[in-house]
């Protein structure tokens, strides 16, 4: 109940977070000594006369030519003051327009004498306050189940990080059976956190590998019986290795977390109401599952159709305004995203069946 | 037939045959906010503003997503109307961090991609980013938003003399349960979409401080974050005004 002493004790903790917020920014502005790289920090901007740019394809642009003024902050030349060229446009696609106190790694020529040019924007302290903010209302809302959140997160990143470097040691060789791996033990790991060690996490743990698995079958399946037709690999990003089974370990991961969210509200609702209602037959238990994730499979494909499909914008922006056609602009953006996205959505109408059949076979209702 | 087709129908065979017809309305609503998307990323290409098209395109699909959703009136309306609210909050976050860690347009990482392309076309690729943060956290708003006010109308619905005080209270907890394992669908959905990005950082040997100020990694990253703060703040926001609409309902009485 919101007392007065529940009011202090939500004010105390919004002051402490904001100091908390505070303080990682200072601290995250002032890490320069921790760059190999040289950092520049701007202190006085002048802007060149606006040029019209138009392309092949008439687009209008403008480009702008700035000279920056400023000092090296860290490392073999700190405190030398240079004066550096920069251009932008307005589309900001490949650059960006530097304004007076930004700080920019740039890359270093002592010959024939000590001159840079700018590399990247240093883009560590809106990442850090970022951060700050989300840890911090992640604590004040959720108390202590805020840092098995955090502590939950954290671990599947380690595992993560770990399963790639595995990858890069092998040369991508095994790289499904190394992420079919990492897939069990962080489902494992996850529903741990989230149930305990107990009969109805080991129920949805069973229901997540089953659907997980049986998803990639199926997907494998429609793979070979429409022979590929539609999937265009070559427009798949950053690939270093084969593509194929990369984009099957993409989907893997990418499905696992809507997968668990889902097995878990069905098996936990199944068991609640079978200790409520004892009579309850594997069939009505098996129905009543479906009932429940017939209204969760909607928005929860939603989720990830989402997160799979914006990030193909800017590209197929780009291809619109180079001329293609919207067909091809899709095909080579947005086609594997979609592919990932109807992937998923199977996955998870799969997970209601099987964990309201699991559930109905191996709940009692005397689990804990 | 098209990979692509064939997903689809096969989807379709799932989802009616386990969802009957609220299979066939989620399956619907899929199909038009694909639609929306699409119409949303010619219309930027129109040079429409992005953000305004954001705005615009994420009521529609919100409502798509909330209200075809099988939450009853009143969970469906709270729900939506939190979302609302918490769009807005992220627009008020996303705008200054955008603009601050400028990660709209292209990376390094995309060289091989651009290549032919023309990349100066007029079109400012910092507010397509804003979209894009934008855009990527919907589902999981709306997702989250569903969940805890159809939790809270079930309490209502049972105990309709529950004081607004004690709905809040038993909403934050029921919050906490969902927003647990709502956040693991957000991380492994951006761990599976970055797959790719992580294993070129790692071929190539980056250090943590260049993946960190890395243009792609932190587009990336700001767009998760900010999907993350959406969905945790579904929590008091859905319950608040839960409770709010109670409290007038039972005033009236």
């Amino acid at each position: 109940m919101l007392k007065v002493s529940g009011v202090k004790k939500l004010l105390v903790e919004v002051i402490l977070a904001v100091v908390f917020c505070l303080a990682v920014v200072v601290l995250a502005s002032h890490d320069d000594h921790f760059y190999t790289q040289p950092i520049f920090q701007i202190h006085r901007v002048i802007n060149g006369k606006q040029q019209k740019v138009v392309d092949e394809f008439h687009n209008v642009d403008h480009q702008t030519d700035q000279k920056l003024t400023g000092k090296i902050i860290n490392g073999k030349y700190s405190g030398r003051t240079l004066t550096i060229q920069n251009t932008y446009s307005d589309s900001n696609a490949m650059d960006h327009k530097l304004a007076p106190g930004q700080k920019v790694f740039i890359a270093l020529h002592t010959k024939p004498r000590l001159h840079a040019t700018v590399k990247d924007l240093k883009r560590d302290v809106p990442i850090a306050i970022l951060f700050a903010i989300a840890i911090s209302l992640l604590l004040i809302v959720l108390q202590f189940r805020g840092f098995v959140v955090i502590f939950s997160i954290l671990v599947n990143t380690l595992l993560f990080w770990l399963a790639i470097r595995i990858n890069e040691r092998t040369n991508g060789a095994p790289v499904i059976l190394i992420f079919s791996v990492l897939a069990v033990i962080f489902c494992a790991l996850t529903l741990f956190l989230v149930m305990g060690w107990t009969k109805k996490m080991m129920v949805t743990l069973m229901a997540v590998v089953g659907s997980t698995t049986a998803t990639i079958l199926i997907m494998l399946l429609i793979f070979g019986f429409t022979q590929e037709k539609g999937v265009y690999y070559e427009s798949m990003q950053y690939v270093t290795q084969l593509p194929k089974p990369l984009f099957l370990a993409e989907v893997l991961i990418g499905v696992l977390g809507a997968v668990m969210d889902e097995a878990t509200d069905i098996v936990a609702s199944l068991a609640t109401l079978k200790k409520e209602k004892p009579e309850m037959s594997r069939m009505q238990l098996f129905n009543s599952g479906r009932a429940i994730g017939r209204s969760i499979m909607g928005p929860l494909i939603n989720v990830l159709f989402f997160i799979f499909m914006a990030e193909t914008f800017a590209m197929t922006i780009l291809f619109l305004k180079n001329g293609n056609s919207w067909g091809y602009s899709f095909s080579m953006n947005m086609s594997l995203g979609m592919i990932s996205s109807l992937v998923s959505a199977i996955g998870i109408v799969l997970t209601v069946l099987l964990s309201s059949l699991f559930a109905g076979l191996w709940i009692k209702g005397d689990e804990k | 037939m098209g990979t692509i087709t064939v997903l689809w129908l096969v989807l379709l065979i799932l989802m009616v045959s386990v969802g009957g017809s609220q299979g066939i309305s989620s399956y619907l609503g899929l199909l038009i906010n694909f639609g929306i998307l699409f119409i949303s990323v010619v219309l930027m290409a129109f040079h429409f503003s992005p953000i305004i098209v954001t705005l615009v395109s994420s009521i529609i699909l919100l409502s798509i997503t909330i209200f075809w959703s099988n939450a009853s009136d009143n969970a469906s309306s709270s729900a939506f109307f939190a979302a609302l609210v918490i769009l807005l909050i992220l627009v008020a976050i996303i705008l200054p961090i955008e603009n601050w860690a400028k990660v709209g347009g292209f990376g390094l990482e995309d060289s091989d991609e651009l290549e032919g392309l023309s990349t100066l076309v007029g079109i400012d690729f910092t507010a397509v980013a804003v979209s894009t943060a934008i855009l990527s956290s919907l589902g999981a708003i709306a997702e989250a938003a569903i969940a805890i006010a159809s939790g809270l109308d079930e309490i209502i619905s049972q105990h309709s003399a529950i004081l607004p005080k004690q709905l809040f209270f038993d909403g934050t907890i029921i919050g906490r349960q969902i927003i647990g394992t709502a956040v693991n669908t957000l991380f492994f959905g951006f761990f599976g979409s970055s797959l790719a990005l992580f294993m070129w950082f790692k071929g190539l040997n980056y250090s943590l401080g260049t993946i960190i100020n890395d243009k792609v990694f932190a587009g990336e990253l700001i767009a998760i974050m900010v999907a993350f703060i959406g969905v945790v703040l579904t929590i008091p926001i859905t319950t608040l005004i839960m409770s709010i609409r109670l409290h007038n309902k039972q005033k009236v009485k």
